[in-house]
């Protein structure tokens, strides 16, 4: 249990959003840990989005994905916008053979345009 | 008529049937009985030598269907070759994705798909989103006859796929006979973006890049407008 506690995945704050960037591979007990981890970090700051990079994985089994489409989902109805960046072709392609498409989880090539989207959101949701 | 038969050659003759026999058993087929009297044997010794020309005959007819048989298998296995070498060159000229506008990528489809064909397809646009940073992709399949459910899954998934890495996919180019078979076989395209043409395609791509310019413009001023 220490162990993994040691082996946290930093999670940055900037501005009103929070960057995730997983950069180990990630493994269930890390992935829930990671999911409750993020929830409480978006408690306690309020952030309004979440970018979590993802390009450095490059397998993405079932649990990881359903965990990350469940963390949307949670992060919404907490008022956060949860976007998932640089995922590997082959990733897509997996996940698509899955029939996980993940339905409501925004996606962006990168980091930067990950940002915009988000903008782009906050944006919007200023206007209404 | 008939002469009496000779006991005293009978054993003899019997003899050189036995040999011309086992020499038929071993492959000679040019021996033959022969015989210089006419009596009780000579049907016999007759018969044998029928039977090893009609054996002639059909060894000879078998020898020509092999090689018959042979000459045409050489030939298919050589169609099969060249189908094998059209079928490389084919997929190597299929899926051309082509980057044709800032933040745009075109992928135009010519000719029949299949599964192989389109996880290549697939594999490529993907790739080709993730080099050269594009978000949309417009998938032309003009040049497709025919779609039926399983190509239409493979669109599907190609999609799904360029969404998950964040791109927007928009099919072009759905001909009345397609749109029939994809409404008829019960396919829901409604997720999908779709245009009549290219050109409407590039436009809605066109437009699109100009409303998240304006949009993080606009943002952009807003921001510093709260700061001054």
């Amino acid at each position: 249990m220490d162990h993994f506690q040691e082996k946290k995945i930093p999670i940055i704050k900037i501005g009103s959003y929070l960057i995730v960037s997983i950069q180990v591979d990630m493994h269930d007990k890390l992935a829930l840990q990671l999911q409750s981890q993020i929830l409480e970090e978006i408690e306690k700051t309020g952030a309004k989005g979440v970018l979590i990079d993802i390009s450095v994985l490059e397998m993405v089994d079932s649990f990881i994905g359903r965990m990350l489409s469940g963390m949307a989902s949670m992060a919404s109805i907490m008022d956060a916008a949860v976007v998932i960046v640089g995922m590997q072709p082959a990733v897509a392609i997996t996940l698509v053979e899955l029939g996980l498409e993940m339905p409501g989880v925004d996606t962006a090539l990168n980091m930067e345009r990950g940002m915009e989207l988000l903008e782009r959101r906050m944006a919007s949701i200023n206007d209404d | 008529m008939e002469d009496k038969l000779d006991l005293k050659n009978v054993k003899q003759r019997i003899n050189h049937i036995e040999e011309v026999l086992s020499s038929v058993a071993a492959g000679d087929l040019d021996v033959r009985v022969d015989s210089t009297v006419e009596d009780d044997l000579t049907g016999i010794e007759e018969a044998i030598n029928i039977l090893i020309e009609d054996l002639t005959y059909e060894l000879k007819q078998s020898i020509n269907m092999q090689n018959d048989l042979q000459e045409k298998l050489k030939k298919i296995q050589d169609q099969q070759k060249t189908i094998v070498q059209q079928q490389e060159d084919l997929m190597e000229l299929s899926s051309p994705v082509s980057k044709v506008w800032d933040n745009i990528l075109i992928l135009p489809v010519i000719g029949t798909l299949d599964s192989q064909r389109t996880q290549i397809m697939m594999e490529n646009l993907l790739q080709k989103i993730v080099d050269t940073g594009c978000t949309m992709a417009i998938l032309d399949i003009t040049g497709v006859p025919t779609v039926d459910t399983q190509v239409a899954n493979h669109l599907l998934k190609t999609v799904t796929s360029a969404r998950l890495l964040g791109a927007d996919c928009i099919i072009s180019g759905i001909s009345p006979a397609i749109a029939q078979t994809i409404v008829h076989l019960g396919i829901d395209l409604s997720i999908i973006r779709t245009k009549a043409t290219l050109q409407d395609a590039m436009i809605y791509a066109m437009k699109q890049n100009k409303k998240s310019d304006a949009l993080i413009t606009s943002n952009l001023d807003e921001i510093e407008e709260r700061e001054e």
